[in-house]
C-alpha cells in the first residue's frame, strides 16, 4: 500500500497540469464557438487544404 | 414536380429557373443571384460546400453590387478606425456575418478568404455568427474583404460589441475556470474517497485514511476558495441588501462542512465531507454555467441585430464634393443626395425635386413626391431624382433619433415580470434556514455530537437548486428548440408572457402584407390584348426604380422602348415600335377611362386612347390567414400608418374586428399603453422603424428577419424566415415550456418536501444529501432538455 505515497502525490502533479492546460484554452478563446469545431473534422478534405486552414499566413506565400 | 433551388431551397417557377454547373451536374437555381453564388463557389474550387453543408444556404440578394457599393465607405480611413484594432502593418477587424447557418459555412467563408492575398488569419465563429479577419492594409482594401464573401453569397458588415457584451465573455471565460477547476478535483476527490467508503482497498490502517484527507483537503480547498467564490459573493451581496437568496444557505453549507472538515483532518478526529463539497459545488456551478452561456450567446445574437452601418453623406462645399460622416454634419451645410441614396440627415430641399420612399418612417411604401422647401427626414430613401438639401437638424436631433429615443424610453418602461420562481425561492429560503436552526436546537438536546451533520444535510439536501433551475433550464431549452426553426428570441422570460398575450395589435405593410406592389387584377379596353398590353407595360417599366416597376418586373418585357422618360410622382412615357405610350396615373394619363377601370390605379394609354387599366395591391402575405385562424380568442386590432379604406380592406379580407388607420408611432404607443392599462397583455407584431418604439413597449413583440434595423433591436422574437406562421409554433413552444415548468417546479418542490422530514430526523448523511440534491436537479435538467425534441 505504500505506493500510493508516491503514486497520489505524482496524481496530483498531473491534476496540475492538467487544470494549467483548461485553463490556457479558456483564456486562448477555444471554447467560444462549439458548433463548429465540433464538425469541422469532417470538413477538412485533404492535407494540403488543412494547413491552409490552421496557418493561412503560409497559404500566403504558396501562391 | 416542384424543382427547389440547389443553393436557398426555395421552390423555382419553370419559366424563370437558372442552371449552373455544380458537382458535375446541371442544378436548378430560383435566381440570377444564387446561380452566380453557386458558380462563384465552384469556381473556387469550394464545391465541397454542397456536400458537408447541413442547412440550405440563404436565397442571395440581386443587387449585391449596390451593397457593396455602398460598402465602399469603410475603405476611409477615419470611418474604419471605429472598428479596426491595428496590429502594426495588419488590421483587425470583428464583423458580423448574416447567412451564416450551419459549420459548412464557415468552412467556406475560411476558405473563400485564405486564398485570398493580404489575408493573414480568418476565423469565422458558427454559434455567434461573426468572423474575425486580420489582413494586410497594404495590400488589400476593406472592402474588398467583403466583397469576396459577399461573392459567396453572404453579407458581412463591420460591428461593434455592445459594452455588456464584453462583461458576459469575461464572466463567460470565469465561469469556465471555475467549472473546470471544479470538475477535476472532484474527480480526484471522490476517487479516494468512494475507496475509503466502500472498503474497495479492503482494510484502511488510520494512518492512510489520514493521508487521504490531507490530500483531500488540499484538493478540495482550491474549489472552496475559488471555484465556490461567487456564491459568497452573492449571497453577501444578498444579505447587505437584507434580502436572502439561493446563495444564502448554500454559503452556509459550503463554509460550515469545509470549516469542520479542516478541524477534523488536523485533529485527526471526526467526520470529513470533502466529496460531498466538491460536488455541491461543481454540480450547481453547472447549471449556472448552463443559463449563463444561453444568456451570452443571446446576447451576442442580438449585437449582430445592430449592425452598424455609418451613414455617410456627400457635402457640397463650393464646387467640391466630399464624402464625410452624417453625425459630423452641422446645421445650414449642403448636402448632395442622389438617387438611390438614403438622406443622412434631416433638411429642406434647396434644388431639385425627388420621390422618397418613407417607409422606415411610416411603414407605408408609397412614395412621397418632395420639392423646394420641404422638408425631408434622416433615414428615407431618394428614390428618383437628385436633391441639394439644407441640413437643418444634426442627427443627433432627427426624426430617425427621435423615434430611436421613444423606443427607449419605452423599453425601459417595459413592465418586467418579476420570476415567479424568484421571489418563491426568497421564501423558501427562509424557511430552510429556519427549519435548519431550530433542528439544530432540537438535536442538541437530544444528541449534541449529530446536531451538526444533521444541519448540514439539511441545509444541503433542501437547498433550493432543483427550485433555481427549474424555470432557466426550460427557458434555453425551448429558446434553442426555437433558434433552430428560425425563430430567434432575444429575451427568454419572454417566453413566460408569450403564453398569457390575449391582446395582439398587427401592422400591416411589410408584416401582414407583403410590403410591395403586385398586380392584381388588369382590366383591357375591348380589342386590345392583354398579353401585349401586359407585355408593353412591362418593357416601359423595366427602366424605372419606382416600386410600381417591381410589380411588373416578372413579366416578359421584349419591346424595345425609345425615348423612355419618367415624370417624378406620375408615371413613365416611351415609344415602342413607333408608338408612344404613357403609362401611370390618371392624371398622367389625362383621358376618359372606360367605366369597368374604374377601381385602377394605373393605366396604359397611346396618345388618344386607355388601352389598358392595371389593380396594383399590396399582396397579403399567404401565411397571414393562417396566422389569424390560429389567433382565435385574442382580441385581434390592425394598426397601420395607411390610409383608412386600405387598411379596411385588408382587415376584412383576413376577418380582423379592428382597426385603427393613420396611425403615426405615438398613436400606435397609446394605443397599446391603453391596453396594458387595461390589464391586458399585449404581443404586437410589426417591422417597420415607425413600430420600433411599440415593439419595444408591448409586453412581447414580434417582428421579421426582413425589418428594419430598429424594429430588430426592440423586438422579443425575430421571425428570421419572415413566415409568419411560426408565431404559431413559438406559441406551441411557450405552452410546451409553461407546462415543463411547471412540472419541474412541482418536482423540486415535492423532492424537498420529501427529503426534509429525513434529514431532520437524522437519517440522511451530507453525502446522500448531495446525490439526492444533485439527482433532482439532474431530473429538472433532463426533462427540460426534452424541450429540444
Amino acid at each position: 500500500m505504500s505506493i500510493i505515497y508516491v503514486l497520489i502525490p505524482i496524481a496530483l502533479l498531473l491534476v496540475c497540469i492538467a487544470v494549467a492546460v483548461f485553463f490556457w484554452a479558456v483564456k486562448s478563446n477555444q471554447f467560444e464557438d462549439l458548433e463548429r469545431h465540433g464538425s469541422s473534422i469532417l470538413f477538412d478534405d485533404d492535407l494540403p487544404k488543412k494547413a491552409t486552414k490552421t496557418q493561412p499566413s503560409s497559404n500566403k506565400s504558396d501562391e | 414536380m416542384q424543382t427547389k433551388c440547389f443553393h436557398c431551397g426555395l421552390v423555382t417557377t419553370p419559366q424563370f429557373t437558372y442552371h449552373t454547373m455544380v458537382q458535375g451536374k446541371q442544378q436548378d437555381f430560383c435566381c440570377p443571384g444564387c446561380a452566380a453564388v453557386a458558380a462563384a463557389i465552384v469556381n473556387n474550387g469550394l464545391e465541397d460546400y454542397y456536400h458537408y453543408r447541413s442547412e440550405f444556404a440563404e436565397k442571395a440578394t440581386e443587387n449585391a453590387d449596390d451593397f457593396l457599393e455602398k460598402l465602399k465607405v469603410f475603405d476611409d480611413d477615419n470611418i474604419l478606425q471605429e472598428f479596426v484594432e491595428d496590429q502594426g502593418n495588419a488590421s483587425e477587424i470583428q464583423l458580423t456575418v448574416s447567412g451564416i447557418n450551419c459549420a459548412a459555412c464557415a468552412w467556406l467563408i475560411e476558405k473563400q478568404l485564405a486564398k485570398v492575398k493580404g489575408i493573414n488569419k480568418v476565423g469565422v465563429n458558427v454559434s455567434a455568427r461573426r468572423a474575425t479577419v486580420t489582413w494586410d492594409n497594404q495590400q488589400l482594401k476593406f472592402s474588398q474583404i467583403l466583397s469576396h464573401i459577399e461573392k459567396i453569397g453572404y453579407h458581412a458588415k463591420p460591428f461593434q460589441p455592445e459594452q455588456h457584451e464584453a462583461t458576459f465573455r469575461q464572466e463567460n471565460k470565469e465561469f469556465l475556470k471555475r467549472l473546470g477547476l471544479a470538475g477535476l478535483m472532484t474527480m480526484q476527490v471522490m476517487m479516494l474517497n468512494i475507496g475509503v467508503f466502500f472498503d474497495l482497498f479492503g482494510h484502511i490502517d488510520a494512518q492512510t485514511k489520514q493521508y487521504f484527507n490531507w490530500i483531500s483537503l488540499l484538493l478540495t480547498t482550491p474549489v472552496i476558495l475559488y471555484s465556490a467564490s461567487e456564491f459568497y459573493s452573492s449571497a453577501w451581496r444578498a444579505l447587505r441588501a437584507k434580502l436572502v437568496n439561493m446563495d444564502v444557505p448554500i454559503t452556509l453549507a459550503i463554509t460550515l462542512t469545509y470549516v469542520s472538515g479542516v478541524f477534523a483532518t488536523i485533529q485527526n478526529s471526526g467526520q470529513t465531507y470533502f466529496e460531498s463539497l466538491c460536488m455541491l459545488v461543481f454540480f450547481l456551478l453547472i447549471s449556472r454555467y448552463l443559463e449563463h452561456s444561453a444568456r451570452y450567446r443571446s446576447s451576442q445574437l442580438s449585437a449582430n441585430m445592430l449592425e452598424y452601418m455609418p451613414t455617410t453623406a456627400t457635402l457640397i462645399e463650393g464646387s467640391q464634393l466630399t464624402p464625410i460622416l452624417a453625425k459630423s454634419l452641422k446645421t445650414e451645410q449642403r448636402v448632395l443626395v442622389k438617387s438611390g441614396d438614403m438622406v443622412p440627415v434631416d433638411g429642406v430641399i434647396i434644388e431639385g425635386e425627388g420621390q422618397l420612399d418613407e417607409a422606415m418612417l411610416t411603414g407605408e411604401f408609397d412614395l412621397v413626391s418632395k420639392s423646394i422647401g420641404e422638408t425631408v427626414f434622416a433615414g428615407t430613401v431618394n428614390q428618383l431624382g437628385t436633391l441639394t438639401i439644407k441640413v437643418n437638424k444634426t442627427l443627433k436631433d432627427s426624426m430617425l433619433n427621435q423615434i430611436n429615443m421613444l423606443q427607449n424610453k419605452a423599453l425601459l418602461s417595459k413592465p418586467k415580470i418579476a420570476s415567479l420562481a424568484d421571489q418563491f425561492s426568497q421564501y423558501f429560503v427562509m424557511a430552510v434556514l429556519l427549519i435548519s436552526l431550530s433542528s439544530y436546537i432540537i438535536w442538541l438536546q437530544i444528541d449534541a455530537s449529530q446536531a451538526f451533520w444533521i444541519t448540514i444535510s439539511i441545509l444541503i439536501a433542501t437547498c433550493p437548486c432543483a427550485l433555481g433551475l427549474a424555470t432557466p433550464s426550460a427557458l434555453s431549452c425551448a429558446v434553442a428548440h426555437l433558434n433552430s426553426k428560425g425563430v430567434l428570441l432575444k429575451r427568454a422570460d419572454a417566453l413566460e408572457q408569450i403564453s398569457q398575450v390575449d391582446w395582439v395589435a398587427l401592422d400591416k405593410t411589410g408584416t401582414l402584407t407583403e410590403g410591395k406592389f403586385t398586380l392584381d387584377t388588369c382590366f383591357c379596353a375591348q380589342n386590345q390584348d392583354k398579353a401585349t398590353c401586359l407585355e408593353i407595360a412591362a418593357s416601359l417599366e423595366q427602366y424605372s426604380s419606382h416600386p410600381i416597376a417591381k410589380a411588373f418586373s416578372e413579366l416578359p418585357s421584349e419591346y424595345l422602348v425609345k425615348d423612355f422618360s419618367a415624370k417624378v410622382g406620375q408615371g413613365v412615357s416611351g415609344t415602342i415600335e413607333g408608338v408612344s405610350y404613357k403609362l401611370g396615373s390618371l392624371s398622367f394619363v389625362n383621358l376618359n377611362v372606360p367605366i369597368q377601370m374604374q377601381g385602377c390605379n394605373v393605366f396604359l394609354s397611346t396618345q388618344d386612347k386607355v388601352l389598358c387599366g392595371f389593380l396594383l395591391t399590396d399582396k397579403i402575405r399567404e401565411s397571414s390567414g393562417e396566422l389569424i385562424s390560429e389567433m382565435e380568442g385574442k382580441y385581434l386590432t390592425l394598426l397601420s400608418g395607411d390610409i383608412p379604406s386600405v387598411v379596411e380592406n385588408v382587415a376584412n379580407s383576413l376577418n380582423i374586428p379592428n382597426w385603427l388607420a393613420q396611425q403615426t408611432p405615438e398613436d400606435k404607443l397609446n394605443v397599446i399603453k391603453q391596453a396594458q392599462a387595461e390589464q391586458h397583455v399585449v404581443l404586437m407584431v410589426g417591422d417597420g422603424i415607425n413600430d420600433g418604439p411599440v415593439l419595444a413597449q408591448a409586453d412581447v413583440s414580434v417582428t421579421l428577419g426582413a425589418g428594419s434595423d430598429l424594429a430588430k433591436s426592440s423586438a422579443d422574437v425575430i421571425l428570421l424566415d419572415n413566415s409568419l406562421e411560426k408565431i404559431t409554433l413559438v406559441f406551441a413552444i411557450a405552452k410546451r415550456c409553461k407546462v415543463k415548468i411547471i412540472q419541474n417546479i412541482s418536482w423540486a418542490l415535492a423532492y424537498n418536501l420529501l427529503v426534509l422530514p429525513l434529514a431532520v430526523s437524522g437519517l440522511l448523511s451530507p453525502w446522500m444529501a448531495v446525490v439526492g440534491m444533485s439527482l433532482s436537479s439532474l431530473i429538472v435538467v433532463v426533462n427540460s432538455i426534452r424541450l429540444l425534441k
